[in-house]
């Protein structure tokens, strides 16, 4: 279908301008690990609460990184002015869409892969058995970040004060992110671990209403 | 002209009946005391913003959907209005919430949501005097308003689900079981009459929007010549 | 009666919030009206 093909040309085109440079991914990364540090001083680390709040943290600190990758997302396209190449490369606008959010998805994967044995040493937290629902719960985390993102990049590349604006309209919008995945994460690196799968299917369900709303209404917001 | 003052007359006289209502006829509940009265007012304008908040929201579709002007003025028209609604929602609570129960303000699913609508229509409105040309703030804001209003209700499961604790206290009129019957009357009374005052100010709101139209019409002419 | 002041307090600010943003509105819209005059009696005759 011309959507995939589209889309995969598209998606190796964001996958190859990243990692020739890998600037996005090397700032984030180093930004997360910052953010991670000053956690660490601003509360009491090594101590018991310190654990409780961890998975907060570690969500709040994936989420200020975001607000900080996705600028560039559309910006990019709207200082090389290759945004109107682009929706003439394409049937479906979607497609930039679906290609941009999976580049996206995995920057962000990438970026919390390279992060987490720092915070598990931070936090004295092993995570190794806990892996696979813990990589689930990043997975479908990262894919709700990642489509509000999206779409609030194409936004904000659009108007003034981007870099402000960014996470002033990102953020809020992500608040159900956040909390799900912040208490699963939680109870995943627990004493007692136990799997939320309600909480798991929470965040599949904000990921499907997100994509599904992006799927609808994408090509507007890229409109001359 | 004269419907819109005839609106406002209305709008004034069930407001001042309303109040006599929430004062004169409504009983004084037997725990809470007089306190309680706030919460005709309070409820009553969460109610009605939230019914402002989902017309603006239609109206966003409307824009994206068929291009009209009028959509984009009735979605920023109900976006204000909402906003002051729900502002009023959130100042009032924690007036009575205080003497009642002792604290200002609790993290429970219907504060938290309610909280983050209104920053998300504060973002709207502050996306709007950041984008200037007309069509493209219209468009873009019409598809954040969109965004917003879908996450509202994914806000407040995600709390409900997973942030709740103790019983929290039901401080935004949870009350609507068991509610003394002439309560629930002198209540949707109070219901009735918001809605009828926000229709007012949408109306007045509107006509303001439209007028700025007509004044950047009328200068670009006049640049014109 | 105790929390009266409370009570009132509560009427006050939320009636005074719809008030200033009604006032607003009328203020705004009666700027406009001019301006649409001044604007409308600024062009030329006959447009």
């Amino acid at each position: 279908m011309a959507l995939f093909s589209n889309t995969a040309t598209l998606l190796s085109k964001e996958l190859r301008t990243e990692f020739r440079s890998r600037e996005l991914l090397t700032t984030t990364s180093v930004f997360i690990l910052i953010v991670l540090v000053l956690f660490s001083f601003a509360t009491n680390p090594g101590t018991e609460e310190a654990r409780q709040f961890a998975p907060g943290l570690l969500w709040l600190a994936i989420l200020f990184a975001s607000s900080l990758m996705f600028q560039s997302c559309f910006l990019r396209e709207q200082v090389n002015d290759t945004l109107s190449s682009l929706r003439l490369a394409v049937s479906d606008p979607f497609a930039i869409f679906l290609a941009k959010l999976i580049a996206n998805t995995l920057f962000l994967l990438l970026t919390e892969a390279l992060m987490l044995p720092f915070f598990a040493i931070f936090y004295n937290i092993s995570l190794w058995s806990k892996l696979p629902a813990l990589s689930l719960v990043l997975l479908l985390g990262s894919v709700g970040i990642a489509v509000a993102g999206t779409a609030i990049s194409a936004i904000s590349a659009q108007a003034r004060m981007r870099e402000l604006l960014l996470p002033l309209l990102l953020l809020p919008l992500l608040t159900p992110v956040l909390v799900v995945s912040a208490t699963v994460t939680g109870s995943l690196l627990d004493r007692d671990p136990v799997v939320q799968w309600k909480g798991i299917a929470f965040l599949g369900v904000f990921d499907v209403v997100f994509l599904t709303a992006l799927w609808i209404f994408g090509q507007y917001f890229l409109e001359e | 002209m004269t419907k819109r003052i005839l609106l406002g007359v209305v709008a004034t006289a069930l407001i001042i009946a309303a109040a006599y209502a929430n004062f004169y006829i409504a009983p004084t509940e037997r725990t809470m005391g007089v306190i309680q009265r706030i919460f005709y007012f309070h409820a009553a304008t969460a109610w009605a913003g939230e019914m402002v908040f989902f017309v603006c929201f239609v109206a966003n579709l409307l824009y994206v959907w068929k291009r009209e002007q009028k959509y984009d003025w009735l979605g920023v028209t109900c976006a204000e209005v909402g906003l002051a609604c729900i502002t009023i929602v959130l100042i009032t609570g924690p007036i009575w919430a205080k003497p009642v129960w002792g604290i200002y303000w609790t993290w429970d699913a219907r504060l938290t949501s309610t909280f983050v609508l209104w920053l998300l229509y504060v973002s709207y409105l502050l996306l709007r005097t950041l984008i200037e040309e007309p069509g493209r703030r219209a468009l873009l804001s019409a598809l954040f308003g969109i965004f917003a209003f879908l996450d509202v209700p994914l806000v407040f499961f995600s709390i409900r689900w997973w942030r709740t604790q103790h019983p929290a206290p039901v401080i935004m009129g949870g009350q609507g079981s068991g509610l003394d019957p002439t309560m629930k009357k002198v209540f949707f009374f109070n219901v009735l009459v918001m809605h009828i005052f926000c229709l007012f100010l949408i109306v007045e709101r509107y006509v303001l929007e439209k007028l700025r139209h007509d004044v950047d019409l009328l200068q670009r002419e006049a640049e014109v010549q | 009666m105790k929390n009266l002041d409370s009570v009132f307090a509560a009427y006050v600010v939320g009636w005074g919030i719809f008030f200033i943003f009604f006032i607003s509105i009328v203020r705004r819209t009666s700027a406009l009206r001019s301006e649409v005059d001044r604007l409308k009696n600024s062009l030329p005759r006959g447009k």
